[in-house]
C-alpha cells in the first residue's frame, strides 16, 4: 500500500513537495528503532543516548533527580524542550512522542502535584519502559497514551505547552502532527520542541528511502 | 483555523558526531534545533500573522 503525503503547504511562495511514503512500512522501521532503544539501550545506535546524550543537550543535573535509570537509559532526544521555557506548577503538558519517558517525568516534577502530563508513543516497549519508571518515581501526574502523532489522543484545547524531542523529524507528514499540536493547546499555548534539521538539500530519492527517515 | 504565531529557533548544534555508530546525518549537514511557538489567541491574531507571512524558499 502506497500513500502520499503532503509535506509543508502552499502559502505564499513557500513549495509544496509531496513524497510518495508506505507509511506503514515507515511508522514500522521506527517501531523497530526505537524498541531496540528501549530493549537494549548500551548496544551502541547512530545517535547519543542517555545520561551522556541529556548532558550534551543541556539538561540540568537537578532534572534528573528522581528520573528511573530505565527512562534515563534509553532518552534519544535531539533538542531541550525545557530551556525553552519554565514550566509552571500546575500546568498542563502534552509530550508528543515521549519515549521511556524523560521528559514527561521532568515536565511533571516540574507541574507539580496540581499539574497534569500526558506522554503519547507509538512504540509499546517505549510506552512499557515510560509507565515503569513512573511508577517507580511515584509520579501520580504522569501518564502515557499509545498513539500517533498526527492522532494525538487528547481532548481540544487540553494543554499549556506541548513538548517533543526528536519526533517531528520522524514523521512525514509534519503538517498534520503540528495541527494536533495546535489542536490540543489552549488558546496562546506554548509549543516548545527539540527537533533537527538539514542544511543541505535532500533530493526526493533520499526522501524516499525509508533507511535514512531513521539512521 | 488557527495556527502558530512568534516561531523562534533558539539553539542548533552538531549533536550526531561521535555517536557509536555511523550515520547519514552529516552527509546533510543535520543538527539538532529547539524551537518554540505559541498557538495564536484568536482567528484575529492568527489573520494577521498570516498576511504578514513572508518567507524565502532557497534554491
Amino acid at each position: 500500500m502506497s500513500t502520499t503525503y503532503q509535506v509543508g503547504e502552499t502559502m505564499n511562495n513557500i513549495v509544496v513537495e509531496t513524497l510518495d511514503l508506505n507509511l506503514v512500512d515507515l511508522r514500522r522501521a521506527i517501531q523497530d528503532e526505537y524498541a531496540e532503544v528501549a530493549l537494549h539501550p548500551q548496544q551502541g545506535f547512530h545517535f547519543h543516548t542517555g545520561r551522556p546524550l541529556a548532558r550534551m543537550l543541556g539538561y540540568a543535573e537537578e532534572w534528573l533527580v528522581g528520573i528511573p535509570e530505565t527512562s534515563i537509559e534509553s532518552f534519544a532526544g535531539t533538542g531541550n524542550p525545557f530551556s525553552l521555557g519554565k514550566l509552571k506548577p500546575g500546568e498542563r503538558v502534552v509530550d508528543v512522542g515521549s519515549g521511556a519517558g524523560i521528559d514527561s517525568l521532568i515536565a511533571a516534577k516540574m507541574g507539580g502535584p496540581t499539574g497534569q502530563v500526558i506522554g503519547v508513543d507509538m512504540t509499546p516497549a517505549m510506552l512499557n519502559k515510560a509507565r515503569q519508571a513512573a511508577a517507580e518515581a511515584k509520579l501520580a501526574n504522569v501518564e502515557f497514551r499509545e498513539g500517533y502523532a498526527e492522532a494525538l489522543p487528547v481532548p481540544d484545547s487540553w494543554a499549556d505547552v506541548v513538548i517533543s524531542n526528536g519526533v517531528l523529524n520522524l514523521m512525514p507528514d509534519k503538517a498534520a502532527a503540528l495541527a494536533e499540536m495546535a489542536r490540543v493547546l489552549k488558546p496562546s499555548g506554548r509549543l516548545q520542541l527539540g527537533d533537527i534539521l538539514v542544511q543541505k538539500a535532500m533530493p526526493d530519492s533520499a526522501k524516499r528511502k525509508i533507511d535514512l527517515w531513521t539512521g | 483555523m488557527a495556527g502558530f504565531v512568534d516561531f523562534e529557533i533558539t539553539w542548533r548544534a552538531d549533536v550526531f558526531s561521535g555517536a557509536p555508530q555511523s550515520s547519514s546525518a552529516a552527509n546533510y549537514g543535520t543538527v539538532g534545533i529547539n524551537f518554540r511557538a505559541r498557538k495564536s489567541r484568536d482567528e484575529a491574531e492568527w489573520a494577521t500573522a498570516l498576511a504578514a507571512l513572508n518567507c524565502e524558499v532557497p534554491a
